[in-house]
């Protein structure tokens, strides 16, 4: 498992370096420009592709399997195929985002690995994911947890929807439009399911037990469980896209659905930290956990209200859908990976949690906190401006770029300070296994 | 992760539980309100689930009529919708009339004349006594419709009329009715005056 | 809620949920999707709709989908009420699933960092599709878009110069004796873009009633003159 998430950080520093150098392109639209492998839209595929591939998929992994052997107490389930099943999905990540770098990619959002790559990922993730299955078998006859129900459903999800999308997209390619559908539809179901899930999962299972109180209900959270299930993969189209009016609506009540967990949950935690809000600062991890929950709470709503016909007709195609992947990859997803992380790792080293360098954990905290949150407003400042500004025909299209040109140039700020935090957190991460490493290798010599 | 039997582990630290409030009732409330305005909004709003229907359009009446319309077709529309309620009794769907009851319109000279003040006036005014259609003699009544179509929906039957059955003849303009309601005197014509009257 | 197995069968049944109303039923309506008519105006006879791409522009959907185009361009012309695409010149009409049937692979884009370019083949021509892939800031002084020159070559010019040469600006332009030619990924490109329009009006997209306004264009600044 470390496996998994010492290379998930490797690569969500490159995914967040390749960001930076994107931004930095609308600085300098010459920057880098004269060789095709470093070009915006290659980078900025293989930022997505090494993000989603590279980071979210084998951290989310990761999470699941250990929060599936803590909840249901018991060890992980054929360790070496979960080790191998990493090596394989990384080797294959690299050498797709080479891949797309020398001009592979798919074309589709989100679904950017070329195609040879997609098999070789699948199996990788069958490897883990069975592993995981059986884990959660031979759990404890327990109540289930809903952490262990939404690591079930995010575990689940991820191949359905993947399969689905390469069946749809590159083996038997539907026509026209119905390419698009589905790659929207994979979106959706990417960040709000499966991410949703994974980071969903993290704060059920951290706060309550960092807090040491009870979640407050079972029951709502299995409330929030289904109806996120059933509403939070129903929606993903544009409203401005090609197609009939029936699948924009549909798409639009699926996601002004997504209210009522969104409802669940807040009410949930609330009234599980409500009167013990004075800890908030007490521990690292759940500084993390809170913040990344709260960007959540922020990037749904913005969700809604982005579906709604009157506010879309200004804000589709603009940088205000960057503003929302960016809250809902950086602020949510890797701030709570990170603060379970700062768990996980000693716990699986058998390190205490002390071991970390504390002056590391400051700055990666507040440097991604203050990066997500520039990165987040200069966005969606830059979104609503170029949307509100087009909206009026008498400025020309490149008027309203240079426009918007200021906050874009903010962003770059906050990217630049996320990937001093998760450099960073990986320097402090890299600390830690030396430790390890050293400590077995002096209990090693002791023994001898 | 220690190789042994795995159903004993027991961690260090305890885990989570979760307490059994039940989800509150206004919570089960909104669901129940946003379901229901869901529904209405895809009853207003999904243009049918037709797969033609595309936003700003509502159905597929909004999209056919925002088509380029053929006024003609519009007319012989209309047209049918008049002669469905009302000639057809008498006149038959197939246009052949009824021995007995009407004279048939399919193939008769008298519709697909050119001009059509003759037919107007026989629709307005009804008619009575002998008519030689097609060759052959009928000696029936016709009602007068003046008083209850205008000059349009007039127009637009014998549009129709003109335009079935094989027939062959121009579209009826409302002026020619009009014209036609003002010279004519109420009270049935007969075949005899309506021959006075310049067809071509 | 306890047992695996309901966990796997609601999680089934949910997912299936969203499968069905976007994968399962758009497939089902527009799978079958043929080519169509468009709708003539005044006295002008129906044409079949979409016409299929030449194997030039089908390459250069290949270029166009490895450099990543679609991340900073759309192909979707929104309708009126919800954008000022039409009013910007950028469609005659909105754009519907007939448009991309013949289209592979469909790259509509999710953001506009450039123009839309679904009916881009209406408004551009060849030499201006080389000059901007070569120097954007040549058409568009403070464009942000990346200069594509590895689609382009200089080579010492024969016995004639090239058709295809670009001309660009005395401080721009190759040493005396060279030419920069379009390389066969720039033709392929170039066709693909000319090969972008939206043209006629459907069933679903019909005319519209009252004249379009005439609003600023795409881009405010003219071309430099090139010698």
């Amino acid at each position: 498992m470390m496996t998994l998430f010492g290379s998930a950080l490797t690569w969500l520093l490159l995914a967040s370096l390749l960001g930076l150098l994107n931004s930095l392109k609308f600085h300098a639209p010459g920057l880098l420009a004269s060789q095709p492998y470093l070009s915006y839209g290659r980078v900025h595929a293989a930022q997505s592709a090494s993000f989603l591939y590279g980071f979210a998929v084998p951290a989310a992994v990761g999470l699941g399997l250990w929060l599936l052997c803590r909840l249901g107490r018991t060890t992980l389930a054929g360790p070496t195929i979960v080790f191998v099943g990493a090596i394989v999905w990384n080797t294959a990540v690299t050498l797709g985002v080479a891949g797309i770098l020398c001009g592979g990619s798919t074309g589709y959002e989100y679904f950017e690995m070329p195609a040879w790559c997609v098999p070789i990922l699948f199996l990788a993730y069958l490897m883990i994911g069975l592993c995981g299955l059986f884990t959660f078998h031979q759990r404890q006859p327990e109540r289930l947890y809903p952490s262990q129900w939404f690591v079930v459903g995010a575990l689940f999800w991820f191949p359905w929807i993947f399969s689905t999308a390469a069946l749809t997209l590159l083996c038997m390619p539907a026509r026209g439009v119905l390419q698009a559908t589905t790659a929207w539809w994979y979106a959706r179901n990417f960040d709000t399911v499966f991410l949703g899930f994974a980071g969903l999962a993290s704060a059920f299972y951290f706060i309550p037990k960092l807090l040491g109180r009870p979640l407050h209900s079972h029951y709502l959270a299995a409330f929030a469980f289904w109806t996120l299930a059933l509403f939070g993969g129903f929606g993903g189209m544009p409203e401005s896209a090609p197609l009939p009016l029936w699948i924009i609506s549909l798409s639009l009540v699926g996601t002004v659905l997504t209210v009522v967990p969104i409802l669940a949950i807040v009410l949930n935690f609330y009234e599980t930290v409500r009167h013990h809000l004075n800890m908030l600062d007490a521990d690292h991890v759940l500084r993390f956990t809170y913040v990344g929950l709260f960007f959540w709470l922020i990037a749904s709503v913005q969700q809604i209200i982005g579906a709604l016909p009157s506010v879309s007709g200004i804000t589709d195609f603009t940088w205000f859908g960057a503003a929302q992947k960016e809250l809902v990859h950086y602020g949510f997803f890797a701030m709570t990976l990170s603060g379970a992380l700062y768990y996980i790792v000693p716990s699986l080293l058998k390190l205490p949690t002390s071991a970390w360098c504390p002056k590391l954990l400051r700055v990666h905290f507040w440097f991604m906190l203050l990066g997500v949150l520039i990165s987040y407003l200069s966005l969606l400042v830059a979104g609503i401006g170029q949307g509100v500004l087009l909206a009026n025909t008498g400025n020309s299209f490149i008027e309203v770029m240079l426009r918007t040109m200021m906050p874009l140039r903010m962003s770059t700020l906050g990217d630049l300070l996320v990937v001093v935090s998760i450099a960073v957190f990986l320097a402090n991460f890299a600390g830690m296994v030396m430790q390890s490493c050293r400590q077995c290798w002096l209990a090693r010599k002791e023994a001898l | 992760m220690n190789a042994d039997d795995p159903k004993k582990i027991d961690p260090s630290g305890s885990e989570p539980v979760a307490e059994s409030w039940s989800v509150p009732i206004w919570l089960i409330l909104i669901f129940g309100l946003l379901f229901y305005w869901g529904q209405l909004f895809l009853a207003e709003n999904a243009g049918g689930f037709s797969k033609d229907v595309y936003g700003p359009f509502h159905s597929d009446d909004d999209v056919a009529n925002a088509n380029p319309q053929d006024p003609e077709a519009k007319m012989r529309a209309e047209g049918k919708r008049v002669f469905d309620n009302t000639c057809v009794l008498c006149h038959q769907a197939t246009g052949l009339g009824k021995e007995g009851t009407a004279p048939p319109l399919a193939g008769s000279e008298w519709v697909q004349a050119a001009k059509g003040d003759r037919i107007a006036r026989i629709v307005l005014n009804g008619l009575t006594g002998t008519i030689n259609v097609k060759g052959q003699d009928y000696n029936l009544t016709m009602l007068a419709w003046r008083d209850n179509y205008n000059d349009d929906q007039i127009a637009a039957v014998l549009t129709y009329i003109r335009s079935q059955w094989g027939n062959k003849g121009g579209p009826i303009t409302p002026d020619v009715v009009k014209s036609a309601r003002a010279e004519s005197h109420p009270g049935p014509e007969t075949s005899d005056e309506l021959l006075k009257i310049p067809v071509q | 809620m306890n047992g695996g197995p309901l966990l796997f069968v609601g999680l089934l049944a949910t997912m299936a949920f969203s499968w069905t109303g976007f994968i399962l039923a758009p497939q089902i309506q527009l799978g079958s999707m043929g080519q169509t008519n468009t709708v003539p105006i005044g006295d002008a006879s129906p044409l079949t709709y979409p016409l299929a791409q030449s194997g030039e522009a089908h390459a250069g959907a290949e270029i166009y989908r490895a450099n990543g185009c679609a991340a900073c361009h759309t192909e979707m012309v929104c309708a009126t009420n919800l954008g000022t695409d039409v009013f910007r010149g950028w469609g005659l009409r909105r754009s519907v699933a007939e448009d991309y049937l013949l289209q592979q692979p469909v790259m509509l884009g999710s953001q506009r960092i450039g123009p839309d370019l679904a009916n881009f083949g209406r408004r551009a021509d060849t030499n201006g599709i080389y000059l901007r892939l070569y120097d954007p800031r040549l058409i568009t002084p403070k464009s942000v878009m990346p200069a594509y020159r590895f689609l382009f070559e200089t080579h010492k010019i024969g016995l004639f110069p090239s058709r295809d040469a670009i001309v660009l600006p005395d401080q721009d332009a190759p040493t005396a004796g060279y030419e920069i030619i379009p390389k066969p990924q720039a033709r392929a490109l170039a066709a693909y873009l000319l090969n972008l329009r939206q043209d006629g009006y459907l069933f679903e997209a019909p005319p519209p009633p009252q004249p379009k306004t005439n609003a600023v264009s795409t881009n405010a600044v003219a071309a430099k003159p090139a010698k």
